[in-house]
């Protein structure tokens, strides 16, 4: 508040009181303590009145900004609606994926199986163990493993092509949600305007925010989660270990 | 150890599902089934004759933690192998699933090696 209380007016109000009190001149006393009264209360209005204005006005320029309406009614939902298409991107490729694989296995088991039961035969006849009948028998497996080995191998590679075609979600999925982190930026801006006009203290208290210790939070993120976590699975087994597993 | 035994998977993603599963598969446990949370696993669990269960932490409905929590105290239940593959590290967790009476615990990400040990090693004690 910038009320000068030491003014020539004041001062001359002080002197009058003295002298209608010396006098014993109540009524005269009281009208000059409640004309200094008044003189204090005038400088209170038009200190609150100062600030009403500033805070109806700020207030007025907070709600009719154009961002912040629009932040809230399409950018936000806008950005859950990303991030849904995040999820079903990274579902998508991660199943795509995994059909590869599963498509991929029984082949490879399929081409080591012949292949070592081939192998063994093929021993027997280096050994000079075959005879002439069993040697053509072998030779028309041989020839028909070969011929299955190339149709699965051209299969296996269609099916890494798939896994390698499937990677392409890393790229879409960072833009996207590179878009998001563009806008939580603004809406912490704007957080921390609010946060600045309506005067409240911005200190967080770590009691409050902290987590509860037992609460599933979902992967740790490094740089981010802070508290007594394990770093691995090595330390998850010396701590099991310290309880006797 | 018993490469027949009924396993049952619980997690919400049906991609760490279809991880583990194929994993499994991969260590000769052909005879698994699967569940999306704790709620759908319970009278899984109560109805089927499972030899063992794996499950995730953070679930939906009801969580990892619950789960353990309910089949110890289900009588039918309550010896059954349960291992927890989850993503949740804090040191009090690892504590209180022990207390639970988790068989082993498994943080994500986590590689077919570490399955295997973990498997083996649970089994060699019930087994023994």
């Amino acid at each position: 508040m910038d009320e000068t209380l030491i003014t020539e007016d004041n001062i001359a109000r002080v002197r009058d009181l003295l002298a209608t009190m010396e006098q014993g001149d109540e009524a005269g006393a009281k009208e000059v303590l409640d004309e200094l009264a008044r003189v204090r209360e005038t400088q209170l209005y038009i200190e609150m009145g100062k600030l009403t204005r500033e805070l109806h006005d700020a207030i007025k320029s907070f709600g009719m900004d154009d961002q912040i309406a629009h932040l809230a009614e399409q950018d936000i939902p806008d950005a859950r609606a990303r991030l849904k298409y995040v999820i079903e991107m990274t579902d998508k490729a991660a199943h795509r994926t995994l059909g590869a694989v599963e498509e991929s296995l029984p082949l490879c088991e399929g081409m080591e199986d012949r292949s070592n039961e081939l192998h063994q035969e093929w021993r027997r006849f280096i050994h000079r163990e075959m005879d002439l009948k069993e040697f053509k028998e072998l030779s028309k497996r041989l020839d028909h493993f070969l011929t299955e080995n190339t149709g699965d191998a051209g299969k296996l590679r269609q099916y890494l092509n798939d896994v390698l075609m499937a990677q392409d979600y890393q790229d879409l999925t960072s833009q996207i949600i590179k878009r998001v982190i563009g806008l939580v930026e603004q809406v912490e801006g704007n957080l921390v305007n609010l946060i600045r006009l309506s005067g409240t203290n911005l200190g967080i208290h770590p009691g409050k925010t902290e987590e509860s210790e037992i609460k599933a939070t979902g992967p740790v993120v490094p740089g981010v989660d802070k508290g007594n976590l394990v770093s691995g699975q090595d330390e998850v087994d010396d701590l099991l270990s310290s309880l006797g597993f | 150890m018993n490469k027949e035994m009924k396993i049952l998977v619980v997690d919400d993603f049906s991609t760490m599902r279809r991880i583990i599963k194929n994993l499994l598969r991969d260590l000769g446990f052909n005879n698994t089934t699967e569940a999306d949370d704790g709620l759908t696993a319970l009278p899984m669990l109560q109805k089927g004759d499972f030899d063992f269960l794996i499950t995730d932490w953070n679930m939906p409905g009801m969580q990892g933690i619950d789960l353990l929590k309910a089949v110890r105290a289900d009588e039918k239940l309550a010896t059954l192998p349960v291992m927890m593959v989850t993503a949740e590290q804090k040191r009090e967790q690892i504590v209180e699933a022990a207390q639970a009476g988790v068989n082993g615990y498994i943080v994500k990400p986590f590689t077919a090696q570490t399955l295997k040990e973990k498997i083996e090693k649970i089994f060699e004690r019930v087994d023994g």
